[in-house]
């Protein structure tokens, strides 16, 4: 009967099980592979390298500074999108008078697909564009946002929480309305301030979807993509040139797809690895 | 008074976050040549066209982007359906039987959205470059259908369908394939539809992936198809920003029309 009932469950999985190996976890085994080849001329078709290409990878210096730009990236733009996403969930569960309507203005960009919220901030950008024309009003000097090395990091920063922020910002709204009412009713009546029952009361209880937004931030942040390629294609000087566009550009315009596979491999690895030491961080403090 | 401080406040985030789509939606509103026009010094009318014009979506329909729009329409609904009927099947499959391998193939569905798409896009695309599907509807519509994210969502709910209702379906005589069709999926109406939203999502949002596979005219999405407009040197911005505001208000009639189930689908993927 177990047995049978198996057969059966199988062939309501097959369909499923098929798509997910085939596009989800062969790719992944095969840039593992592949990472291991190279083409040669010489001997024509593809020949085993060993850990050539890491080598290759390692020596190389663009390579490590498009490493050195996503690891500042990284520690830059994930405490601030979690502060940010946290402090408004905060004030939207607040009650007070237009507090729903001001929450979706902020939930809004979820709609806009990444690719077009990067072509909207490129305009936005633009030595004429509007956020020049915000500085100027307020009586600042324009700036050169996009073609400035120290400049280009924070541009993608404010545009990438802009799209971002109020997306994480739903999960810590959902668990804050989880405290319960009691809960919050009895840290007023013992005289806690504001600050107080934010740090004290709200924020050890959202914990977990804290800890959820902060590793599926850290993930997505470590995968931007478009706003690199449509904005400022790594530059100026390699300063935006995060892994997941510097494995882009060596795949398609240099054209070395084994090297490509191995910056694959590296990104999945440091990503695994980031989000590992997280899980640690925040087991080790509880 | 502290009330009032904190709408305030709230207010203006609220207005700050929305500024850059209300211009884009202004300017969608003005010919191209005036787009650059009005942030010198900055005004009211910055932000607001009072003789809006209609004439940058009527340029759209005859354009590169509205072809595109189209088929980034067509692609996300392939997706949503057959995406949906391969979950939700695969779903049952793990919810309603009990079965010696279960655990392991839960462990495959779990491992296959831990691994970031977007990081397996560029093996993924030389796999389907050796299949000739670059350049295919099918090729784009592909890795949206198998999504473990949405298989995992419908197994949860389906885990909560009580077993005697099962139990007595199958002894009137109803079949597996009858118990999912008449029992389960009338029942799972929001998690099919919070993974629908899942899929659907996925697809229109894509970048990477229709970089990599679908970029000649006939194929070309959306969001691919507003970028290469950008980049060119003399670009209508009146139509980039038409096309953005489609490409924008479509996602939102959807995500607005299914509200309860969006926040539902991600409030429940970050709790558990």
């Amino acid at each position: 009967m177990k047995q049978r009932q198996g057969l059966i469950a199988l062939a309501f999985l097959a369909p499923a099980l098929v798509c997910l190996a085939v596009l989800r976890i062969v790719p992944a085994i095969s840039a593992v592979v592949e990472s291991f080849y190279t083409e040669s001329l010489l001997r024509g078709g593809r020949v085993f390298a060993g850990l050539g290409n890491y080598t290759d990878l390692l020596s190389n210096k663009d390579f490590r500074q498009s490493i050195g730009v996503t690891l500042l990236f990284t520690v830059l733009v994930n405490p601030i999108q979690v502060a940010v996403s946290f402090l408004l969930a905060v004030l939207f569960t607040q009650r007070a008078a237009g507090a729903k309507l001001w929450r979706t203005l902020v939930i809004l960009p979820i709609a806009t697909p990444p690719a077009v919220s990067a072509v909207i901030w490129s305009v936005i950008y633009r030595p004429d564009g509007l956020a020049n024309g915000v500085l100027e009003r307020l009586g600042l000097p324009a700036q050169p946002f996009l073609t400035s090395p120290s400049q280009v990091l924070p541009s993608l920063i404010v545009l990438l929480s802009w799209i971002g922020v109020g997306y994480w910002m739903l999960f810590l709204i959902a668990g804050i309305q989880e405290v319960p009412e009691e809960v919050r009713e009895a840290a007023l009546l013992d005289g806690a301030g504001p600050w107080r029952r934010m740090v004290s009361v709200v924020l050890p209880l959202v914990r977990r979807p804290l800890a959820f937004v902060l590793v599926a931030d850290t993930v997505s942040n470590l995968l931007v993509f478009a706003p690199v390629q449509i904005l400022t294609k790594g530059g100026p000087n390699g300063n935006s040139n995060l892994l997941m566009y510097d494995v882009y550009s060596r795949a398609y315009a240099i054209g070395d797809i084994h090297v490509a596979q191995a910056e694959v491999v590296i990104l999945v690895a440091l990503t695994l690895a980031i989000v590992a030491g997280q899980f640690r961080l925040l087991r080790g403090d509880q | 008074m502290k009330r009032a401080s904190l709408s305030v406040l709230g207010g203006v985030v609220g207005i700050l976050f929305f500024l850059p789509l209300l211009w884009v939606v202004t300017n969608s509103l003005r010919p191209g040549s005036e787009t650059f026009a009005n942030l010198n010094p900055l005004s009211w009318q910055t932000f607001l066209e009072l003789r809006p014009t209609l004439t940058n979506y009527s340029a759209l329909l005859n354009s590169a982007i509205g072809r595109a729009t189209l088929n980034s329409i067509v692609v996300s609904a392939a997706t949503v359906v057959i995406g949906l009927a391969i979950c939700a099947t695969a779903a049952f499959g793990l919810a309603a039987f009990q079965f010696r391998g279960r655990g392991l193939v839960f462990g495959i569905v779990v491992l296959s959205f831990l691994v970031p798409f977007d990081a397996i896009a560029i093996p993924l695309s030389t796999m389907f470059r050796d299949w000739h599907l670059t350049n295919t509807f099918a090729g784009l519509v592909l890795p949206g259908i198998g999504n473990g994210m949405a298989i995992f969502l419908l197994r949860q709910f389906f885990l909560g369908i009580p077993a005697e209702l099962v139990e007595a379906a199958r002894l009137d005589g109803l079949g597996w394939f009858g118990v999912f069709r008449w029992i389960y999926l009338p029942l799972s109406k929001p998690a099919l539809i919070g993974a629908g939203l899942m899929l659907f999502l996925f697809q229109w949002q894509a970048y990477v992936w229709p970089l990599l596979i679908g970029t000649d005219a006939k194929h070309i999405l959306g969001p691919v198809a507003l970028s290469n407009l950008q980049g060119q040197n003399f670009t209508d911005y009146g139509l980039v920003f038409a096309g953005a505001v489609v490409l924008t208000v479509i996602p939102l009639v959807v995500i607005a029309g299914f509200q309860r189930y969006f926040v539902q689908s991600v409030s429940s993927t970050g709790l558990k």
